[in-house]
């Protein structure tokens, strides 16, 4: 919710902090805040308001109340203070089907106005928030919504047919197949027509019972106010919190005034929007307003909620009084009723969150400070139940990486497979994978040609996941163990077998039973889950291995290249002695050498080396490689070692 | 070249050291489905349907012909909560390691597949000083230096109050030391959670957070991409 400064100071007044104070006081007492900008001339702060205070604080009004309740002070000019005093009117009659569905229905018969520009002010207010302005009394409607959380919609009163000499007002159940015409996005021209399927609530003109709106997720088309409009009903409503929520996510709707409705504003909240329309209405768009019709049929208050000192204490772990307790609790607006050692609360009407002894304690914990909530260790307690996945898995891992396995974690998903998602976004992740072994065919491939740069001589991997698959009747998965051998770059061949039957036979003796593989191609996979039941339950973890702290490093983008050196050294020349020479000589493009070959004869050494060079920035030339080669045969023949 | 060790993952490294921290103060390593019921994944855990809460997590379904019951890739570590809690009675101590997921755009910072640390605690007296404690006692060890925690109301349906937890590291190397970092939500147990589970919630109270492990590696080790853990490039696994 995006709210503009000097909007929340009508509210608070003078007193209100600037945005910085304001962020930080939100931040630690309510609200995360996802940013503060100017936007022309308006100092705007967005503040992310989650669901359980989305019921009041999707408004000025709202945000402005909780700063004064952070703040221990109260708002100098509160539109919710006084129950709004408003004439009555019988020229508009309002019939609900369902009232559960619409527990309250109001609309106002405002007369005489001129449609135009909206005033400067109120134009700045509305693009500060990102909103376009249409003209005053579209742009009326919206501020109030903004301004006290309730969606209004405004009809011209002369394309809006009366029957019996009055307006009528129907709200009831969409019929199948029957079509409204909404507003388009935006206030445009051209008009969506929706088909519905009988769940949706409408208003309907009941002088031809043609759907005018749908209820709480958006308004129609119908008698809409235009230039020439003199006479305006403005409606402000209640509907069903889930019912709006449904209809608008199954339209694919989700408007602010959906957005308001769905998260459940007071049921007082009408009367105090048309208050506010008709005073803004008749003060930008003069006229006068004629009278009111409520039609108000389930009332519901906020319950009284007992809540202990003992409770309260015991879940915050603070050392409050009673008096302590209903002061911060008071501070929210609730009436509070303090007993000995526990208090009777209610919030206040528009606080439709407050349900529960723990909501409370929530409100006196983050009003009190949580920062002053001290750490407590909880008292150290024996583990009696060893994980067989967690022991097993890690056994395993100890074991292959003990025969040069690394261990790779892939993506759970497939772009193909057996089980299709029902809404994947992305098209490659469209199934759930039902093996390890398509992955790691894949990690091998794409891993083969960085061998050099990683120093290996072969590639492999292993991973233990969880693979998916489909009974009768349901989703079921398993952990799978999948292993992968790769030596040469164009693919799966003998060499690779023979590694991966020893590491598979090394698997078998360290979980000491027989392991069904299924091998294909340098990979085998095993169905882990299955094999864990058989093992005998473990009793104690092992310890977890030393390791030194490192950070990573980002790998370049551009291929390495790697070059081959071989030379004679006299016999006692360590290959350390000679790769400090070569690395120094390499050059800034040097990344890595290796030795691959080393064989002493007739008093001298054969070492063979490869050095292995890339640039964070560029593809590397082979000229730019053999210019680093020339300085590194230099040096070498400046030592009288001598190259094969 | 000699054949050299292999390179565990820093994912499943991650996982040993903070069973192995948890552990030793008495959280067992408990777990779960990946492919997870609806009901446990929402309902069972204070997110009702056609509830506005639902929004904070987007979900890849599966398909209703081969599921009879409606079924999730589980969208949190939570649903293991309302598991254990239906199976076992208090003092109850567990850490749930496991693979998330989020149907949603990619970038740095987000992947469809993550890894999320449960942490769960129900016991008589159980209050927010003990989760401020406890997180101090993780990171402290995890970080291998002294870690400072601050609390931040926040809302997450499964507790009350909800917390928002920030960690600053006072000592060490990293490019992070000295800063307040957002790492986890947290909270009391929501009282329905206990109570669906036959839990008396006027006798036991506790405490639950949820964290990102893959955030605690971007930290830990300076990783800058997080997708980078999902690739199966070795040119990143290999310098764990």
């Amino acid at each position: 919710m995006k709210v503009v400064h000097s909007w929340l100071k009508e509210y608070v007044g003078e007193s209100l902090p600037n945005a910085q104070t304001i962020e930080d006081l939100l931040n630690f007492h309510a609200f995360e805040i996802d940013g503060v900008e100017e936007v022309s001339g308006e100092t705007v702060i967005d503040v992310d308001v989650l669901p359980n205070r989305a019921s009041d604080c999707l408004s000025h009004r709202g945000i402005a109340r909780e700063l004064a309740t952070i703040l221990d002070t109260t708002l100098e000019n509160d539109p919710l203070a006084h129950a709004p005093q408003l004439e009555a009117t019988d020229s508009i009659t309002v019939s609900i089907e369902d009232p559960q569905a619409c527990p309250r229905f109001t609309a106002s018969l405002i007369t005489g106005i001129k449609v135009k520009e909206s005033p400067q002010w109120l134009q700045a207010r509305l693009k500060a928030l990102g909103q376009r302005s249409v003209n005053n009394v579209v742009d009326a409607t919206n501020y109030v919504m903004y301004a006290m959380g309730q969606p209004l919609h405004a009809y011209d009163a002369d394309l809006f047919p009366q029957s019996e000499g009055k307006w009528q007002f129907v709200v009831r159940y969409a019929k199948e197949g029957e079509t409204i015409n909404l507003l388009s996005e935006g206030g445009k021209a051209e008009e969506r027509i929706v088909e519905l399927n009988g769940t949706e609530l409408l208003i309907v003109d009941g002088s031809s019972d043609t759907p005018i709106g749908l209820a709480g997720v958006k308004g129609g088309s119908y008698a809409r106010v235009h230039a020439e409009t003199k006479n305006i009903i403005v409606e402000a409503a209640h509907f069903h919190p889930t019912l709006t929520r449904k209809t608008a996510r199954r339209l694919g709707i989700v408007i602010d005034a959906s957005k308001r409705f769905e998260n459940e504003p007071s049921r007082e909240l009408p009367p105090y929007g048309q208050s506010e329309i008709i005073k803004l209405i008749t003060d930008i768009a003069g006229g006068k307003c004629e009278g009111i019709v409520d039609e108000y049929l389930e009332k519901k208050e906020n319950p009284k909620v007992t809540l202990t000192l003992k409770q309260t204490n015991a879940l915050l772990g603070l050392e409050l009084s009673i008096d302590e307790v209903a002061k911060l609790i008071a501070r929210t607006g609730s009436t509070v009723e303090v007993h000995e050692d526990s208090l009777v609360a209610q919030g206040p009407f528009e606080r439709t969150d407050l349900h529960i002894e723990e909501d409370f304690i929530e409100e006196v914990g983050r009003l009190y400070g949580l920062d002053k909530i001290a750490s407590v260790v909880p008292a150290t307690t024996l583990i009696t139940t060893i994980n067989a996945r967690q022991y097993y898995g890690e056994k395993i891992r100890q074991c292959l990486l003990g025969l040069g396995f690394s261990e790779v974690v892939t993506s759970s998903f497939h772009k193909k497979g057996k089980i299709q998602l029902q809404n994947a976004l992305a098209s490659d992740k469209s199934y759930v994978r039902g093996n390890l072994s398509k992955n790691l065919h894949q990690v091998l491939d794409a891993n083969f040609s960085h061998t050099d740069m990683l120093g290996l001589r072969d590639v492999r991997v292993f991973e233990i996941g969880t693979v998916f698959s489909k009974s009768d009747t349901a989703i079921t998965e398993h952990l799978s163990l999948a292993l992968g051998v790769r030596t040469k770059g164009n693919g799966f061949t003998a060499p690779d077998e023979r590694l991966l039957v020893s590491a598979c036979d090394a698997l078998e003796e360290l979980l000491s039973t027989s392991l069904a593989w299924d091998k294909e191609k340098g990979v085998a996979e095993l169905n882990l889950s299955e094999v864990l039941e058989q093992l005998p339950e473990p009793t104690a973890y092992e310890a977890v291995p030393e390791k030194a702290p490192m950070q990573y490093q980002s790998v370049s983008a551009y291929p390495a290249i790697s070059r081959d050196i071989a030379l004679w050294v006299t016999e006692g020349t360590s290959a350390d002695d000679v790769l400090s020479v070569l690395n120094a000589a390499a050059g800034e493009l040097w990344l890595r050498t290796d030795l691959f070959d080393e064989f002493t004869k007739d008093g001298k050494t054969s070492f063979a080396f490869r050095i292995v060079f890339q640039s964070m920035d560029k593809t590397l030339t082979d000229d730019e490689v053999s210019k680093n080669m020339e300085a590194v045969y230099k040096e070498v023949a400046s030592k009288d070692w001598k190259v094969r | 070249m000699q054949t050299s060790t292999g390179h565990q993952h820093p994912m499943t490294r991650m996982i040993a050291e903070i069973n192995d921290i948890f552990s030793k103060i008495g959280f067992e390593y408990a777990e779960g489905p990946e492919a997870e019921l609806e009901k446990y994944n929402f309902d069972r855990v204070n997110v009702p349907k056609d509830h506005p809460s639902r929004d904070m997590q987007d979900t890849f379904w599966f398909k209703g012909k081969d599921a009879v019951e409606p079924t999730v890739l589980r969208t949190h570590t939570s649903p293991v909560q309302a598991r254990y809690l239906e199976k076992n009675e208090p003092p109850i101590k567990i850490i749930v390691p496991g693979k998330v997921f989020r149907n949603e755009t990619t970038d740095a910072t987000h992947e469809a597949q993550f890894y999320q640390l449960e942490g769960l605690y129900v016991d008589e007296g159980v209050h927010l000083g003990h989760l401020k404690g406890t997180l101090e006692y993780f990171f402290t060890e995890f970080f291998s230096g002294k870690t400072e925690v601050r609390f931040r109301p926040s809302f997450f349906p499964f507790v009350e109050p909800g917390i928002e937890v920030d960690m600053k590291l006072l000592e060490g190397n990293s490019k992070q030391v000295g800063k307040w970092i957002e790492v986890m939500g947290a909270g009391m147990v929501h009282p329905n959670l206990l109570k669906v589970a036959g839990i008396n919630s006027k006798k036991y109270s506790g405490f639950a957070f949820g964290m990102g492990i893959d955030r605690l590696g971007v930290m830990k080790y300076g990783v800058e991409d997080v997708r980078d853990f999902y690739t199966g490039d070795l040119r990143f696994v290999n310098q764990f």
